[in-house]
């Protein structure tokens, strides 16, 4: 017995160098780039348009995977062991792997978390008891702002000999954002006053609503985990039809059921309510959608919901 | 830190098929179903009480619960008012519902949402460090779930006998002085202990796969409790050790892909055991028949 048991553990001993061997072998990606992973495809985003070509940019959720239902995979995990920066949004958006992240400093990887780069009075506070502030943080442009400046930063002194290189391209892309602010709120202006209501299945929209002078309503509270119950829905579709609301609206990482049950439920109180389209909330589209960077997407988002609405 | 991984794996498999050779052998893999599922309401309870995911609190909450689990059923059982079935069947979803609903109530912000709880998450095992006076001694659940290995080691070491005694024959164990409650109430903590300690790097629904799945694959290829043993825990590392494999070439979950192979080696046991093995049993039935009939035909019978 004894021997067997020492035979076993040689076994898995050679098995287990084997695989450190192999590990290296395929882990030597030799670029003098700075590896960097991040959570959800807005950062991605974002750091690839501050870092260009001096980063190597792995974001662990692909677009239209919500981050509440994350799930990793093996190669994630070597994604996060070759990083030399990690970062996510914070404000408990990514659950489990947030606070993962957040451990990696000891390993001595650098952590950014864009939370920290909002100021305080900026952030929203949730309807959700449990948790301190709306984590969907990137549907305030401003805040946007806030985070490509915090990126920038970070960048320069993690990696100083590029200082130079990401100054200009933050410089470069706040630029774009201004424009994208002007954008918005040029598109705005073609929807009445009275008719600026934003109903979508989760509550991610609060920024975008507090903002640009928008009611939002979501249907199923912050996280994309609880269900709405059924007096949600009645309530809201006797809203919808009180207010004589145009248009309703899906998110690309929500399943549509419960928004057309909404639909139902207004139709059933005499208002016609149209599903106004496809809003991206908490991840970016594709090229396909040309919703791929953060840019295009609240273009995307704002087309959709103008068109709907005015 | 991939070597790691593959540590964690074998060590939660094989800590988990120890005490799961019994449990197939004593007929009590649902009941570990029920208790991998209401640790959670254990370690809810002892959470609002400390306010601290780290607290060693929370093992003994949940080990407690698992036990109380035990205990209810059988009560529940003994009254023959309902099956035995049935009794699981009320207690481990009352148990477990209650701990979902006082999470999604009551403890959103904290890091404990039924999500991680279910499915665990092998991946972030390796970066969950324990640090002491500064120094990196490695991933925390490595620790926890040695530590869980070696109690279920030496707890199925030194009662062997009396496991053995108690599990074939529980009448003649109570009548030369053994109890085999105690017995009993000892592997169902231990069960409860592993299933708490592997909840956050396997979760609770996989575990129940690693604690049934290699003690089955022993028990269909012998008839010997020391070689069932054996087998079974070899069969954990070699499961977890492909699984993890397989999981990095098909960039899938971890924990998930372990189990699969779990139940395919289960299956080709099954199918191929040289003397349980439904190949093996169809072949019998079939020569039966064949020497059945001839032996109608000669004795002229149609």
């Amino acid at each position: 017995m004894k021997k067997r048991a020492f035979l076993l553990i040689g076994m898995v001993a050679v098995f287990l160098a084997g695989c450190q061997w192999t590990a290296t072998e395929a882990g030597e990606e030799d670029t003098d780039a700075l590896q960097i992973v991040t959570t959800t495809t807005m950062i991605t985003d974002l750091v690839e348009q501050i870092g260009g070509e001096h980063v190597q940019v792995e974001g662990l959720m692909g677009p239209g995977v919500d981050p509440h239902g994350y799930q990793a995979t093996a190669s994630d995990v070597i994604d996060m062991m070759e990083a030399d920066v990690v970062v996510h949004n914070g404000l408990h958006l990514e659950a489990q792997l947030g606070e993962v992240f957040s451990g990696l400093d000891q390993q001595g990887k650098d952590v950014l978390v864009l939370e920290e780069s909002i100021p305080e009075e900026n952030l929203l506070a949730s309807d959700d008891s449990a948790e301190a502030y709306d984590p969907h943080i990137w549907f305030s442009v401003e805040n946007w702002k806030h985070s490509a400046a915090y990126i920038t930063e970070k960048l320069s002194v993690i990696d100083p000999e590029h200082a130079e290189d990401y100054r200009a391209n933050n410089e470069r892309y706040q630029k774009e954002l201004d424009k994208l602010e002007a954008y918005i709120a040029a598109r705005i202006e073609e929807v009445p006053e009275e008719s600026r209501y934003l109903i979508t299945a989760h509550d991610a929209f609060h920024y975008f609503g507090e903002a640009f002078g928008f009611d939002v309503i979501g249907l199923q509270g912050l996280n994309t985990e609880t269900e709405a119950g059924t007096r949600d829905v009645s309530n809201l579709a006797q809203f919808v039809a009180d207010h004589r609301i145009k248009a309703v609206f899906v998110e690309s990482s929500v399943p549509t059921r419960t928004i057309e049950s909404l639909q139902a439920a207004v139709q059933q109180r005499g208002w016609e309510v149209t599903i106004g389209g496809e809003l991206f909330s908490d991840a970016l589209g594709d090229a396909a959608q040309n919703a791929e960077t953060y840019v295009k997407m609240y273009r995307s988002n704002i087309d959709t919901i103008v068109d709907a609405l005015k | 830190m991939l070597v790691e991984i593959r540590l964690i794996a074998v060590i939660v498999a094989v800590a988990c098929a120890l005490p799961g050779v019994f449990l197939v052998l004593r007929s009590l893999t649902m009941m570990s179903d029920a208790i991998t599922h209401t640790v959670l309401l254990g370690i809810v309870l002892a959470f609002f009480i400390t306010q601290d995911l780290n607290s060693p609190l929370l093992m003994i909450g949940a080990t407690l619960m698992g036990v109380a689990t035990v205990w209810l059923i059988e009560t529940l059982q003994r009254t023959k008012l309902l099956g035995n079935d049935t009794a699981i069947g009320i207690v481990f979803p009352l148990f477990f519902s209650i701990a979902i609903i006082l999470i999604t109530r009551y403890a959103g912000d904290v890091h404990l949402d039924a999500d991680s709880v279910l499915m665990g998450e092998l991946a972030f095992a390796p970066f969950r460090r324990l640090t002491l006076f500064g120094m990196d001694l490695g991933p925390k659940s490595l620790w926890t779930m040695s530590v869980i290995l070696a109690l279920n080691a030496a707890f199925i070491g030194v009662f062997y006998k009396e496991l053995k005694l108690t599990t074939f024959d529980p009448a003649f164990a109570a009548a030369v002085g053994f109890s085999p409650a105690l017995l009993h109430y000892g592997l169902m903590t231990l069960v409860s202990l592993t299933a708490v300690g592997a909840y956050d790097s396997v979760g609770s629904i996989l575990v129940v796969g690693f604690m049934v799945g290699p003690a089955l694959t022993g028990y269909l290829l012998t008839n010997r409790l020391k070689q069932m043993i054996g087998i079974a825990v070899l069969a954990a590392v070699i499961n977890s050790l492909i699984g993890i494999e397989l999981a990095f070439l098909l960039d899938t979950s971890l924990a998930g892909m372990a189990a699969v192979v779990t139940g395919v080696t289960c299956l080709l046991a099954f199918l191929f055991s040289p003397e349980k093995g439904w190949i093996k049993k169809a072949a019998l039935r079939r020569k039966q028949k064949r020497e059945f009939y001839t032996w109608l035909e000669k004795e002229g019978i149609h």
